[in-house]
């Protein structure tokens, strides 16, 4: 009995030193004129709110994508589906491009000028640029 | 029969389904949504149904009132250029499903706030006019038949123009419509039949986000032509035919042979803040010269709590008559025409009828939400929308209407 407790408490100690979730960051072409970005105006990229740019989306299912939308937006997954359907079956808008990994994100934003995307900070290099960090 | 239709409906989606990861990669894609619920109420009497309905739905389940399938095609030509065609699938104005071109246009973006549609597009009139048939993007079941029976027009033959800009934190959305309306209109009364209308419409709609909060204002005027409206037409045919010019007048003001002007006015509201969500419509009907349609007001109002992905709601809708556009003419008593002049004063009431709904939306899995839903339906005046059978002028006994659902997206 006491080895398991004393395993649950190692266990959980383990998982504390951990951070909860990993930093996102929102990523843009080098040559977008953007340097600095509030969540609220990230949100509407992805929440199809503005044409401005155009949003590169991560897999769906996967943990960075309800991850990000919930720091950024406060949404679940399907909060954000309902929306995009919203916008899908009038084509007002057409969903977000899904891309399988970090690299293909960051591959995506870097050969589009006005894409904007996210991805682990761990995966930042000098061919993307990070506008805005959501710890 | 019909379930077989929807057997087969279903496993064409879930075809499509599989297919889709693969056609969505190139210019073409190809998306769906669509409803499969069952619905029965308490009552056989008078028998519920969505607007401009057909089938009622009395005390035995089923399927149509809710059920519908819908496909979306979207050929994307270049950055500008794009095509999009839907189909709907749903129990509407006959008593079986049939299919119809919901949208069909193509859009070009002019600059990255303003693009243009040509073709068959969405008539803005409601604030969820554009996803109204897309369970999955509402939270009730269906939308209150209170008010979007008030004007069952869903697209414009002709096109829009759309522009988003950013005032700050504020999303600024206006949308300028177009064309003519044509379709089916069903009339429940004298045992129910079909008329067809073409109408001239145009509108604007404006909506402004900010955060949780969207306001919306739409204003579309029409002049709607139908000239096969049976039980109208009886009733002016009769009035032309006593050769008096009064009763000449009264029929010219009562039809709707050539069109007739008229104008719809809605201010909507939601709110998603926090875990509380709010939804609210309020809308007037207006006659701009004399037809026999009744000048209405109605509204409601949708209340819900988030608790993680269930998402509880009650709702209260009503409309009433807000007045008519024709004057009727007064005769002595035991004039030959009394009885049919106090049957058209009787013609240009409102209906009136409220009601009071509680529901629970449960996302339970990915891309499909679980709802449940009762209607608690009160006729005020003619028996409200309720679809009541052959004869029967009035209905005042309240409806209970039971209804689950599961709506799914791909």
């Amino acid at each position: 009995m006491k080895k398991v407790l004393t395993a649950l408490l190692a266990s959980a100690l383990a998982a504390a030193a951990l951070p909860a979730s990993a930093e996102i960051v929102v990523i843009v072409n080098k040559d977008n004129p953007a340097s600095r970005m509030f969540s609220e105006q990230a949100s509407q990229f992805f929440l199809g709110k503005s044409a401005m740019f155009t949003p590169v989306d991560q897999a769906e299912g996967s943990k960075i994508r309800a991850d990000f939308y919930q720091k950024v937006a406060e949404k679940d997954p399907a909060q954000v589906k309902a929306i995009w359907s919203k916008l899908v079956f009038t084509g007002k808008a057409t969903p977000p491009k899904e891309y399988k990994s970090n690299a293909e994100v960051k591959k995506a934003v870097a050969d589009d000028p006005k894409a904007i995307g996210y991805i682990d900070k761990s995966a930042v290099d000098d061919s993307v640029k990070v506008i805005l960090t959501l710890p | 029969m019909k379930k077989q239709f929807l057997a087969a409906a279903v496993l064409a989606a879930t075809s499509m389904l599989a297919q889709a990861g693969t056609l969505g990669d190139g210019n073409l894609s190809i998306s769906g949504f669509g409803t499969l619920g069952v619905a029965k109420t308490d009552s056989d009497d008078a028998k519920f149904a969505r607007y401009n309905q057909a089938a009622g739905t009395g005390d035995s389940p089923r399927i149509g009132l809710d059920s519908n399938l819908g496909l979306q095609a979207t050929y994307t030509f270049n950055e500008s250029l794009s095509g999009t065609v839907q189909v709907l699938t749903r129990k509407n104005t006959s008593q079986q499903f049939t299919t119809d071109l919901t949208w069909g246009f193509l859009k070009y973006k002019l600059n990255d706030e303003t693009n243009v549609r040509v073709g068959r597009v969405v008539l803005p009139a409601f604030l969820i006019s554009d996803y109204q048939n897309v369970g999955y993007a509402n939270t009730m079941m269906r939308p209150p038949i209170e008010m979007y029976g008030q004007a069952p027009i869903e697209n414009v033959d002709g096109g829009d123009v759309n522009w988003q800009h950013a005032f700050g934190d504020t999303n600024v959305t206006v949308q300028a419509f177009g064309g003519v309306s044509r379709g089916k209109l069903y009339i429940p009364t004298g045992g129910g039949s079909v008329a067809k209308h073409q109408s001239p419409v145009y509108g604007l709609a404006v909506t402004a986000e900010y955060g949780p909060f969207t306001g919306r204002l739409a204003h579309a005027r029409a002049k709607i032509e139908v000239n096969n409206l049976a039980p109208i037409n009886a009733v002016t045919d009769g009035l032309a035919a006593t050769k008096i010019p009064a009763m000449i007048q009264l029929a010219d003001d009562l039809t709707l042979k050539g069109g007739k002007r008229m104008s719809f006015t809605e201010l909507g509201l939601t709110m998603d803040w926090k875990n509380i969500v709010l939804q609210a419509e309020y809308a007037q009907r207006r006659a701009h010269e004399p037809v026999y349609i009744p000048e209405t007001n109605s509204g409601y109002l949708m209340a819900g709590y988030r608790f993680g992905k269930v998402l509880p709601y009650y709702a209260h809708a009503y409309y009433k008559g807000a007045g008519s556009s024709v004057t009727v003419p007064t005769v002595p008593a035991g004039h030959p025409l009394a009885p049919t002049l106090a049957g058209i004063r009787g013609l240009l009431v409102s209906p009136e009828q409220k009601s009071d709904l509680i529901g629970m939306r449960w996302d339970f899995a990915k891309s499909l939400a679980l709802k449940v839903q009762i209607d608690h339906v009160k006729p005020q005046v003619k028996g409200g929308s309720l679809i009541l059978p052959s004869g029967v002028m009035t209905y005042g006994n309240s409806v209970n209407v039971y209804a689950a659902g599961i709506d799914f997206v791909f």
